[in-house]
């Protein structure tokens, strides 16, 4: 059996993805990601969702070279579209079980 | 291998400046990277759009690639750079995560390599993380399960790419959610040389049931019932997602209307939700003799307006 794990800790996190704690910070003081325990960045925990996004901020601000604070509402309004997408699955099954087949 | 016109891929002039190639590349880049845009195809185009940018971002790279545009570069024709061509040029790893074209390598290539989601350390690179989906029946998320899973990594072996098969068994905690992902140290590509290998990450999703809908950690179920059910109060028996329960309409429900039942939902964070039962006031296919009977009487008899709401508007 292969041990899973739902966390991840910065320096894991730094070392799979190549880049340094600094960027990490970075994201976490814009509001994109928060840890799940850990006073201070070098003990920083995160949980696999969050860790998702950090990727994904970090990539974006490479990529689309905008700033900080560009790709913390990028991050929001993806995050919501998610969620909007979620819920629109789970009401469209929901109103199948009222609605009649035609 | 073809010919790739870098400007025709940016859109922009062959004489472009500088800044108009910055423009056009940010916003291709906006349209298509793959964690905005999650079209098929739109990662490639990507790619191939920070390609380009890569070599015309960069003076002396695009001089050397103008040249060589003189050379051969007739798109759809096939390319091979000059006889001992070498750049000095070069690229570096610094921006672009993505893997270049043979194309882009034949030209900048050697001493350099590139790989989403992969770092150096020590000698070799990190192997690449894997991501896969993960079908998870509501009922398997009710206590720990272990289930067996299938997958292919790819390994490059002499500058080829072979997708090799691996079965593993994992454990998947109670409670996962919708969208979660599983971290598996260490189950992903293999690294080079002595680095590690990467991670294989589960990306959860919950299989619809046939029976329940998901709302948070609570569940929802509908309950058919008849019209005299709803009028006069009833006892049915109702799944849940482990065994059955018993439930007792009251008189005069409505369709629409929620019964909840404790601690039959989801496992979460701080303990299982709820299950909803919702009614659904069903009609018989036909009813004819004695009980379209029935129906008159209790139609003439019911002082009930459905629709009082309207005429008072009206």
């Amino acid at each position: 059996m292969t041990t899973s794990t739902l966390q991840i800790s910065i320096r894991e996190f730094c070392e799979c993805e190549g880049i340094p704690q600094g960027l990490v910070v970075a994201v976490v003081e814009h509001g994109i990601a928060r840890p799940l325990s850990g006073a201070e960045a070098p003990e920083w925990v995160f949980d696999t969702a969050s860790a998702g996004w950090i990727r994904k901020a970090i990539r974006l601000r490479r990529d689309l070279e905008v700033d900080w604070v560009a790709v913390a509402m990028v991050i929001d309004l993806l995050r919501q579209r998610e969620q909007l997408q979620l819920e629109n699955r789970r009401l469209r099954q929901r109103l199948q079980r009222f609605a009649l087949e035609e | 291998m073809e010919f790739k016109d870098y400007y025709q891929i940016l859109g922009v002039d062959p004489a472009a400046e500088a800044k108009d190639i910055k423009a056009a590349y940010r916003k291709l880049a906006r349209k298509y990277h793959p964690d905005v845009n999650p079209e098929a195809g739109a990662e490639d185009k990507f790619k191939e759009v920070a390609e380009a940018y890569e070599v015309l971002k960069d003076t002396n790279r695009r001089a050397e690639y103008d040249e060589l545009r003189k050379y051969g570069g007739r798109p759809g024709g096939g390319f091979e750079p000059p006889p001992g061509w070498q750049s000095s040029a070069g690229a570096d790893a610094g921006h672009f995560s993505g893997d270049f074209s043979d194309f882009f390598n034949s030209i900048f290539g050697g001493g350099f390599e590139s790989g989403a989601g992969r770092s150096r350390r020590g000698f070799g690179i990190r192997g690449q993380d894997i991501e896969i989906e993960m079908p998870i029946f509501l009922e398997e998320t009710l206590a720990e399960t272990s289930k067996p899973i299938n997958y292919q990594i790819p390994v490059y072996e002499n500058g080829q790419v072979r997708q090799l098969k691996k079965s593993l068994k994992v454990k998947i905690p109670a409670g996962v959610a919708e969208g979660e992902r599983i971290r598996l140290k260490g189950q992903g590509a293999p690294g080079e040389g002595d680095a590690p290998a990467g991670d294989l990450y589960l990306h959860i999703r919950l299989v619809p049931h046939p029976l329940f809908d998901v709302e948070g950690h609570n569940l929802l179920v509908t309950v058919p019932i008849a019209p005299w059910e709803a009028a006069l109060g009833a006892r049915v028996t109702v799944p849940t997602l482990d065994g059955r329960i018993n439930l007792t309409i009251a008189p005069n429900s409505q369709s629409g209307q929620k019964l909840r039942v404790k601690g039959k939902g989801l496992v979460g964070k701080t303990g299982r939700g709820d299950l909803y039962a919702v009614l659904k006031v069903v009609m018989p296919k036909e009813s004819g003799g004695e009980a379209r009977e029935l129906w008159q009487q209790l139609a003439d008899k019911a002082a009930f307006d459905p629709r009082a709401e309207w005429s008072r508007q009206a």
